[in-house]
């Protein structure tokens, strides 16, 4: 557990030592990232005494230091090709968080057309979209991890899809790191018109496996009657630290749908909030965590329903081997007048090795009486029954066993639109099946 | 329909009488002075104001718990008077002996304290502000060996069993108010079944705050060696005042080896006005420790009292093969706030735990589960099923499930489910449609809603609790 | 079964309804006599379920004007649950699922309420069970209903069955059917309007409300009349049923607006 010294000195050492991202030709944005600083050196360092981060003791990332990455990458696209997917017709790369336009794959904007774009250059462009959005929903003030990454935000990715725009290509937004001590705080917006609709996949990879940290602050904005799919995929290396955020506003009618995957990372932490803001919005976010070794795997999500008639569906999984240690805690609000929320969640969880460990907290808090909600928490082994049908069948108990644990994890894979992604996850699985 | 359902659920609280006995209340304020006099007052072995006084210094360096969702004015622990007594108290031999003035409060609250007219197969302790006044069917108890008196009578009839065992269930540093309660307990009630006797009658213990400025802190010690049993029930009034009383009571239970107790509450000290003026703060530990192999802990609760209940009966199921229970119906109306749930911790082999809760808000309350099922790496093969429904009556009350989970053994299997359902207009109105009225309606769906609780009381409870919630039993309890 | 000397048992006349200020029913004139079957076709929001809720007294509806006179007496002056007791039955749409309460339990208190009413002897549990389980065999339902919670989990062909038991019990003199056909497969279908079938009598009455004609296929109605924006605005035969199914709700509202002249 870090105490508060240490913490202090922490946070010290990134706000003051490391090289500063150059400064904007906006005030606005100057003044945003200030404000981030002043209010980062207030926070403290979450312990595990504060009640948000009780079962993650991040105090391993403390001990050690890393620096934002400058210059520009030096990898070409052989080095990343094994990343792609071929259904993306549109690609931002970030190396150790920085934008890497020769990586890159990106329409042309056309006109009044939607924007895919690297967040630090086309804020200029598009600042009265931007300004609006920015920083308003993934709010700081609270969050030492995102005052950080706002203080640091300079590249990631703008998406902009104006009203009733339609992207058919998924977007695919790769985050590769590569070189060790390496800290990024990539940050994304997403902003999503009236009508409009877009597939935003998150990826983050890894082309070596010392230490680093991954800080990421994602926004998206859905106005009314927009749908987003949102796939996030966590496949950071095995040192790594992984800090994610993701806040999402929903207006009318507005669907968003989230998949998130988390395989990497020693510590990874990823915070989840969607706040349904008008009528008839609704949500769907469905997570897995497949860790192993000494991994640990952090999930907080947050559905706020304001507004009546609101939905949400949340299916999280989580497979633990070794002596990997998975968080879940997912907070489902209905808030005063949120009348008929129709909501419901469970959390599944999957112990394969003997000193694996899960720690779950679903949690409902309902301020209005003509609502729907459920949830449900399991904790346990493969079913002996199913396990004794599939041997009776003619399969061996390690084959049993490995079908079983595969298809636990594939219903959620199973939800990713991208077939090719959705693939590489299921191999993905069915090794760490096999292999353990 | 609300104005119907307001009625149902707005009975007026009928015992907030105040009963007119002189009694010698201690000056308010809480130092070691304070501490030593009553221990003083009560005559106790200097190792229990040795006791005392380790909780109180561990309590001087502790925080009011802050975590859970209720919310209070700070407490002024100096303006609490920690003792008050009926005058004179002198060693009763009969109930004859018992101050009349006491006989009639508690016939008013119906409980029976004459032997000859209590109800068959029930004894029980009385606990009036800080003192039991009375204990019946003491000698029909001891032929069997049973032990059952006030804790203060058993520090001397009985030290070393109270010794071997006071605060080894809730250590005296165990939590703020568990702290204060080790310090300035006044009494309570002591149980003792021994090895292989399964107790004839149901005990239990009534409790009535009386005066004003006291709080009442008592304790509760039930010990059931290899093979016994006990059924344990307790209930619990106030007067209505238009301030605040602070109950802060602890319960530790041990079973050993196949011993069985059961415990069950019908909590309805008074909760406060309609504006959330008044009440008791309710802020009690309850913990039974399921010590040996094959033992069996269950609690039952019925909690429709209190301006705000801070209380989570909790089992560590330490024996192989032991198994924990936590029924739970939480009634809260107006202003009232619960935060309360249970802790099952499972430490041995095998051992089973049950959690039912049963949430029902109304009025502008706060009614919040929150529930701890851990098991450690050592309980191989455990089990937990969890079921916490709430139910919303009215759109200005809040209804919350917090569980906590926390798995460290591969082989256990732990199961939770939380659903809300509510009284409302088309809920009525189809009753209505089939020529049922509303009243009896709304007692069906809540009785329905508590079933599953209602059947674990024992059968006068049962009776009580429902009447305590306004509504008829009509057949679906028993 | 049209007597056109039998009593009347509902005279709708005038019929104003709103929900939340909100004007649904805009002059309904209905006359049901006993013995007969009355069809209320129309589109989703013509107000046809608006009207089962009307007559059944829910308190979300407040009539605006006109009358409804019941076996004689002003219906609209009733508590719901004494619209029940005077022989109005409501078969629900959507059937509400009571946690907890048993089925049994349920049917009994109603059932006993009723008597009470007429004056006659409660029946005990055992005698309510051998009644019931004769009434439940008319609908193919299996015993193990009666122990589970009211609608609770059952399926929606189920939750059907169960309310036109109900109505079995309850024996009304005017059941309103809501959408009972909607939600059923065909051999659910077949159970609940051969069930209904057998409770139609010469003394009393059925509305069924219903969107679509495949119900009537199975319960022949003696009247047919279309809702539309809160009027009744065509009524006939059994034939228009049909008509209506293969015209479409479209060709009523165009047969009006030739009729105005629009």
């Amino acid at each position: 557990m870090g105490t508060v010294t240490v913490a202090g000195g922490y946070l010290e050492s990134l706000l003051q030592g490391q090289p500063r991202p150059p400064s904007s030709p906006l005030a606005w944005f100057n003044q945003l990232r200030a404000d981030a600083v002043e209010r980062a050196s207030a926070l403290k360092v979450p312990t595990t005494r504060d009640e948000e981060w009780r079962f993650t003791d991040i105090s391993p990332l403390l001990g050690l230091s890393f620096q934002p990455v400058s210059a520009g990458s030096a990898l070409d696209a052989a080095d990343v090709g094994r990343f792609h997917l071929k259904e993306a017709a549109i690609r931002l790369v970030f190396v150790d968080g920085v934008y890497a336009p020769a990586l890159s794959r990106r329409p042309e904007k056309v006109g009044t057309g939607p924007v895919v774009a690297n967040l630090s250059e086309a804020v200029v462009a598009h600042a009265t979209m931007v300004k609006p959005h920015l920083a308003r929903h993934a709010r700081f003030q609270d969050d030492v991890f995102t005052a950080v990454n706002t203080a640091f935000m300079h590249d990631g990715a703008l998406v902009f899809l104006p009203r009733g725009a339609a992207i058919r290509s998924p977007i695919h937004l790769l985050f590769i790191a590569s070189q060790k001590a390496a800290a990024s705080h990539p940050r994304c917006l997403v902003i999503a018109e009236a009508g409009s609709e877009a597939m935003v996949i998150e990826d983050y990879v890894t082309l070596q496996q010392e230490a680093y940290v991954n800080n990421a602050v994602t926004e998206i904005v859905l106005a009314d009657h927009a749908r987003i799919d949102h796939v996030r995929i966590q496949r950071d290396g095995i040192e790594a630290f992984h800090l994610g955020r993701c806040a999402v506003s929903l207006a009318r009618e507005s669907r968003y749908r989230s998949v998130a995957i988390a395989l990497g990372a020693r510590i990874s932490r990823y915070n989840l909030d969607t706040l349904l803001a008008a009528e008839g919005a609704e949500c769907t976010l469905d997570g897995l965590a497949l860790i192993t070794g000494r991994q640990l795997a952090d999930t907080h999500t947050c559905i706020d329903h304001a507004m009546p008639h609101g939905t949400s569906r949340q299916s999280h999984k989580c497979i633990v081997d070794d002596t990997a240690h998975a968080v879940f805690n997912g907070k489902i609000m209905v808030r005063t007048g949120a009348q008929h929320t129709d909501s419901s969640q469970s959390s599944r969880n999957l112990l394969l090795g003997a000193r694996a460990r899960v720690d779950t907290k679903p949690q409902l808090e309902i301020f209005a009486d003509d609502v729907k909600c459920a949830h449900g928490a399991t904790v346990g082994q493969l079913d002996s029954e199913e396990v004794f049908y599939l041997k009776s069948r003619g399969l061996t108990e390690t084959a049993a066993r490995n079908l079983l644990t595969y298809a636990f994890g594939a219903e959620i894979i199973d939800r990713i639109p991208v077939a090719s992604l959705k693939h590489r996850l299921e191999r993905t699985v069915l090794d760490h099946t096999q292999r353990s | 329909m609300s104005a119907v359902l307001q009625n149902l659920v707005n009975q007026p609280y009928k015992h907030g009488f105040v009963t007119d006995i002189e009694s010698d209340i201690a000056p308010k304020g809480l130092n070691e002075e304070t501490i030593r006099l009553i221990s003083a007052k009560k005559n106790e072995p200097e190792w229990l104001l040795a006791f005392r006084l380790g909780a109180y210094r561990k309590w001087l360096g502790m925080e009011e718990p802050k975590w859970s969702t209720v919310r209070y004015p700070e407490i002024d622990f100096q303006a609490i008077s920690y003792y008050s007594a009926p005058k004179p108290r002198k060693k009763l031999n009969s109930m004859d002996e018992v101050d009349p003035e006491l006989l009639r409060t508690f016939e008013k609250l119906g409980v029976p304290m004459h032997e000859r007219a209590a109800l068959a197969g029930v004894a029980v302790d009385v606990i009036f502000d800080s003192v039991s006044v009375a204990t019946t069917y003491k000698q029909k108890l001891a032929e069997v060996g049973i032990i059952f008196c006030s804790i203060s009578e058993a520090v001397h009839m009985h030290p070393d069993l109270v010794r071997q065992y006071l605060g080894t269930v809730v250590p005296v540093g165990d939590n703020y108010y568990a702290a204060l309660n080790s310090a300035v307990f006044t009494d309570g009630t002591f149980c003792f079944i021994p090895k292989g006797v399964r107790c004839p009658m149901d005990l239990s213990t009534y409790f009535r705050i009386n005066t004003e400025e006291s709080g009442q802190f008592e304790r509760t010690l039930i010990i059931a060696e290899e093979g016994a049993s006990v059924s344990y029930l307790e209930g619990c009034t106030a007067p209505r005042f238009d301030t605040n009383q602070l109950h802060a009571a602890v319960v530790e239970l041990v079973a050993l080896n196949d011993a069985d107790i059961k415990y069950s509450t019908v909590q309805n000290w008074y909760a406060g006005d309609e504006n959330g003026v008044g009440g008791i703060y309710n802020f009690v530990t309850k913990r039974g420790l399921a010590k040996g192999v094959n033992s069996r802990i269950s609690w039952t609760q019925v909690e429709t009292g209190s301006a705000i209940t801070w209380k989570y009966p909790s089992c560590v199921l330490l024996g192989e093969n032991s198994v924990g229970e936590f029924y739970s119906v939480a009634v809260t109306n107006h202003h009232q706030q619960a935060d309360t749930g249970t802790k099952m911790v499972h430490l041995g082999r095998n051992t089973r735990s049950t959690i039912v809760s049963k949430g029902i808000s109304a009025g502008h309350s706060h009614n919040s589960y929150r529930g701890l099922v851990r098991v450690a790496p050592t309980a191989a093969g455990a089990r937990n099923y969890s079921q916490c429904d709430s139910m919303l009556v009215g759109d200005a009350c809040s209804a919350n499930t917090f569980p906590y989970i926390q798995v460290r053994n591969h082989t256990a299997k732990v199961e939770h489910e939380a659903s809300t359902s509510k009284i409302g207009e088309d809920q009525l109105f189809y009753f209505a449609q089939r020529g049922i009225g509303n009243e009896e309606a709304v007692s069906m769906i809540i009785n329905g809603f508590c079933k599953d609780v209602f059947q674990q009381l024992p059968m006068e409870f049962a009776v009580e609790a429902t009447k305590l919630l306004g509504f008829k039993l009509e057949g679906s309890v028993g | 079964m049209i007597r056109a000397d039998s009593d009347i048992v509902l005279e709708v006349h005038g019929l104003r309804a709103t929900v939340n200020d909100i004007e649904i029913l805009k002059g309904i004139d209905l006359t049901v006599r006993r013995g007969e079957i009355h069809a209320i076709m129309g589109t989703n929001g013509s107000g046809k379920s608006t009207l089962a809720k009307v007559l059944a007294g829910h308190e979300a509806y407040r009539v605006t004007g006109g009358s409804v006179v019941f076996e004689g007496g002003n219906l609209l002056d009733l508590e719901p649950e004494a619209r029940a007791r005077a022989g109005v039955f409501l078969a629900f749409q959507y059937p509400i699922e009571i946690p907890g309460v048993a089925n049994s339990h349920f049917l009994r208190l109603a059932y006993n309420t009723l008597r009470a009413q007429r004056g006659e002897e409660e029946l005990d549990p055992l005698e309510f069970e051998d009644f019931v389980r004769d009434k439940m065999k008319l609908l193919e339902m299996n015993p193990d209903f009666l122990d589970r919670g009211v609608n609770e989990g059952f399926s929606g062909g189920e939750k059907k069955r169960n309310e036109i038991l109900q109505m079995a019990l309850l024996e009304p003199r005017l059941a309103i059917l809501d959408e009972t056909d909607s939600g059923l497969d065909i051999d659910a279908l077949r159970i609940v309007t051969q069930g209904v079938n057998r409770l139609a009598n010469r003394d009393n009455a059925i509305i069924l409300v219903t969107h679509y004609q495949r119900m009537l296929n199975h319960i022949v109605p003696d009247y047919v009349h279309v809702m539309e924006s809160g009027r009744i605005v065509k009524t006939g035969e059994k034939s228009l049923a049909l008509e209506l199914e293969t015209r479409g709700y479209d060709w009523v509202s165009g047969e009006r607006r030739a009729a105005a002249g629009v």
